[in-house]
């Protein structure tokens, strides 16, 4: 029975056990898993807890991993052509069997995985889990966001609706205000000077394969650094106390050449002096929680999708602009603030789109990678959540967060032809058709 | 071996039952959402239909399922007869069957635009695409080419029939009369007779003195002034009124007043929105109009009146005269083409009619008779070239048989 047992084994290594017997299988349940062995052994019960983490970013992995999945079935489908991709879409709504599910999951885990990663860095920045080793993973977290953004708005292209278009021409336009590099940057994106087929080809390309090849060897470094930063921060007030409890650190089970050495493992740059009740095996407590949190995640975007279906609008047609022509809802806060901040004087106006489009975002952005290391507050503060000697600074990154939230709300809200303001009850001016 | 975990974790069971059976509930509300349509009862009725009107054969054969016409050369995917199931079996379906399972009615200009070359959004509009009934009629938002109905013709007091000619003067709108166009034609003799290409220019003829009306047609609605309109906000009606006043909608036009009746502006409203950028392939457009005069001289041989012979003797005689016998028998089986025995049962008199002028065009509009050339070895009827007058007679006399 050698092939079965070899079966057998293969069974083990795909699958985990949920409820193991000895520390032993525990732990081997974890290690010795394809699936689960980026996975520590043994977690803290603080890190693995509701309420330290909130597990935004597994709801953002798990949105991913949805995303990954309707996204490809919806290529089978898809076709990127100016003549066609409209068409595809009305198939895919009307004619493909559950296309109209696949799309809506595809478009509402997508809005969801925008919002659920910037909850993600909010949490991270207020339980100021970005100091000391973990501040190189907070500049790959940054850059995950951005990926995040960007795959969303070549996603916003592909649909090559109204809404699509002209969506996409606010963004580039915006993007156009940058100094020196921003007309060349908007030539590379579009390929060439206005959106056409090789906008749409580039925008595909991007979407399909470039950003989530990036998204994905990204989040697997994010995800390593997780483990060799020791961890994630809600462990630091602990150890602190079990460091202070024990005295000076005992010598980790780690032998260099010359024996047993002081500080940290080669496995993790963190030593870790933890006690038996602080933890808890993978198997079952951390892997049961994942998929909880996908579960749920998954339950989110199935009932949108059944509730809600994803706008398609007439078809592009650069010769007729909708009024007002309204970016994606995340970039949104952007063209609010190059809205508000174009200045006109009689016949003079002068562009915001520096101000809003350029100067703003790219303030923000560059204050957030510096941050780890301008933050001078005690380091005593990692992992806690709102601590008073962190009053300041989060209350600036609440405030900030709120005036982009703001300023979302009353642009995808209040705004209405010719960027006036409109109440939601209040009707806008009917457009007029042909018959 | 298990630890406590954490306070919450009591909590983590219920959870996963509880979002377990909210998995369940979803799974099935998407099916059922997925299984929930317009067409399924209405395909269903249909094959009653087709049980009650003795077309055992085809109501077995129904598969219940997504139906469209797809003609690539126009771009278009006509979804409507996954509801609209009859269209084709005028003659053996009632005429008064209601909505959406009626037959097409056997329109004179039918056997010149088979469904299978047009579809049906070419005449019609609507959201050929569409699986869903409001979405196709096309009556939704972000959708510009609602279904050219009743209702809709009747915002402006016109027919649907006389609304539709707006998309037959897409092919047709170098001709200067069609039969079934009379609307439209209308328009244009106007359109010549108060000489509007003295400053309008149309397809690079007339003059520059006002807007090229060349795609006047797809000008885009929100590019009219409406300030002036009254009534709808529709580029129709702001044409409609633009020709009975055009001072009143244009303050200060050079468009001078023509005292157009308000029938008379709804005639070249029609026109001009019918002038689109829509390019058709060559085998679309109507050929040239045949000569004048030798229209009305072609059916009647103009030397040596024969006696008038009637009805189903002159039937007989065209049978006979135009070599029908040497594939059809009466009464004495498969011959090359089936034995016509008894046929004025199986035919109704359209049918027939429809059948002589064109047996490929017919064969192609019924999919009940595709498989008819192979029962007779993949030999298809010739077109005779039948007149009118011969074709009645041939309908007089198979009826008789």
């Amino acid at each position: 029975m050698r092939g079965g047992g070899r079966l057998r084994a293969l069974w083990r290594t795909s699958t985990w056990t949920w409820a193991p017997e000895s520390e032993r299988e525990a732990g081997e349940a974890i290690v010795r898993n394809l699936w689960l062995h980026w996975f520590p052994n043994k977690v803290t019960v603080r890190s693995a807890s509701w309420g330290y983490s909130l597990w935004l970013g597994t709801a953002a992995a798990s949105l991913f991993l949805i995303l990954l999945v309707t996204g490809m079935l919806l290529m089978f489908f898809y076709v990127p052509s100016v003549e066609q991709a409209y068409w595809s879409m009305k198939d895919i709504r009307f004619a493909v069997s559950f296309g109209w599910l696949l799309r809506n999951q595809h478009r509402w885990a997508a809005h969801l995985m925008v919002g659920t990663t910037f909850l993600h860095m909010a949490r991270v920045f207020v339980t100021g889990a970005y100091r000391g080793p973990r501040s190189l993973n907070w500049l790959v977290g940054i850059a995950l966001l951005l990926l995040t953004l960007l795959l969303s708005f070549t996603g916003y292209l592909l649909p090559w609706d109204q809404l699509a278009y002209w969506a996409v021409t606010v963004g580039t336009n915006i993007a156009r205000e940058a100094p020196v590099v921003g007309e060349t940057l908007r030539f590379l994106l579009l390929g060439g000077s206005t959106i056409g087929q090789a906008t749409l080809l580039r925008f595909y390309v991007l979407h399909v394969f470039v950003l989530p090849a990036a998204v994905l060897v990204l989040f697997a470094y994010h995800m390593w650094r997780v483990r060799k930063d020791g961890g994630l921060a809600a462990i630091e007030p602990l150890r602190r106390a079990r460091a202070q409890a024990a005295g000076p650190p005992a010598p980790t089970k780690s032998y260099s050449l010359f024996g047993v050495t002081r500080g940290a493992t080669i496995q993790t740059l963190v030593s870790t002096d933890l006690e038996e009740e602080d933890v808890a095996f993978s198997s079952p407590e951390l892997v049961r929680r994942v998929v909880l949190v996908f579960l749920l995640v998954f339950n989110v975007t199935l009932l949108l999708s059944v509730l809600f279906n994803a706008p398609l609008e007439e078809a592009a047609n650069p010769a007729l602009t909708p009024n007002p022509a309204k970016a994606p809802w995340y970039f949104l806060w952007l063209q609010e603030l190059v809205a508000s901040t174009t200045v006109r004087i009689g016949g003079f106006s002068v562009s915001g789109g520096f101000v809003g489009g350029i100067l703003v975002p790219g303030v923000l952005l560059l204050l957030a990678a510096a941050w780890p290391f301008l933050d001078q507050s005690p380091r005593g503060t990692e992992g806690v959540w709102l601590p008073r000697e962190r009053r300041r600074q989060n209350l600036v990154f609440g405030l900030v967060a709120l005036a982009m939230i703001a300023l979302i709300i009353v642009s995808l809200y209040f705004r209405g032809p010719s960027w006036g303001f409109y109440w939601p009850w209040q009707p806008w001016p009917q457009e007029p058709t042909r018959l | 071996m298990r630890r406590p975990f954490s306070r919450l974790e009591r909590f983590d069971f219920p959870a996963l039952v509880v979002l377990s059976l909210l998995f369940f509930a979803l799974v099935i509300a998407g099916v059922a959402r997925e299984e929930r349509s317009d067409w399924r009862p209405i395909q269903t009725r249909f094959r009653g239909v087709l049980e009650q009107n003795g077309q055992v054969g085809a109501a077995r054969a129904f598969v219940p399922g997504v139906r469209q016409l797809w003609i690539p050369q126009l771009g278009r995917v006509d979804r409507c007869v996954t509801c609209h199931l009859g269209y084709e079996w005028s003659g053996t379906l009632p005429a008064d069957l209601p909505a959406p399972l009626a037959p097409h009615p056997p329109l004179p200009y039918l056997g010149a635009h088979p469904f299978e070359e047009f579809g049906c959004t070419s005449c019609h509009a609507g959201q050929g695409f569409a699986t869903a009934t409001e979405a196709a009629h096309g009556h939704v938002e972000h959708w510009d080419e609602p279904l050219l109905d009743a209702a809709l013709a009747g915002r402006y007091g016109l027919t649907a029939a006389e609304l539709m000619q707006m998309r037959c003067n897409g092919c047709h709108r170098r001709d200067e009369s069609t039969p079934g166009m009379e609307t439209i034609d209308r328009g244009k003799v106007l359109f010549r007779k108060n000489k509007c290409l003295v400053c309008h220019m149309v397809e690079g003829r007339g003059g520059l003195k006002a807007p090229n009306l060349t795609y006047i047609g797809d000008k885009n609605p929100e590019l009219f002034d409406f300030s002036h309109v009254t009534g709808p906000r529709t580029a129709f009606n702001w044409h409609v009124q633009h020709l009975t006043h055009a001072d009143v909608v244009s303050p200060g036009t050079a468009m001078p007043d023509f005292d157009f009746e308000p029938e008379e502006a709804r005639a070249l409203a029609l026109l001009l929105l019918s002038w689109r950028r829509e390019s058709f392939p060559p085998r679309y457009l109507p050929g040239p109009p045949p000569p004048a005069g030798v229209a009305e001289a072609r059916p009647v041989p103009a030397a040596a009146p024969p006696p008038q012979i009637v009805g189903a003797e002159a039937g007989r005689e065209v049978f006979v005269t135009r070599g029908c016998t040497s594939c059809h028998g009466v009464g004495s089986g498969t011959v090359i083409g089936p034995d016509l025995k008894g046929v004025g049962a199986r035919r109704d008199a359209d049918w027939l009619r429809h059948w002589l002028a064109d047996p490929a065009a017919t064969l192609r509009a019924y999919p009940s008779l595709r498989s008819w050339p192979a029962e007779y070895g993949n030999i298809v009827m010739p077109n005779q070239n039948l007149s009118s007058d011969d074709i009645e007679a041939l309908v007089q006399y198979l009826g008789k048989l």
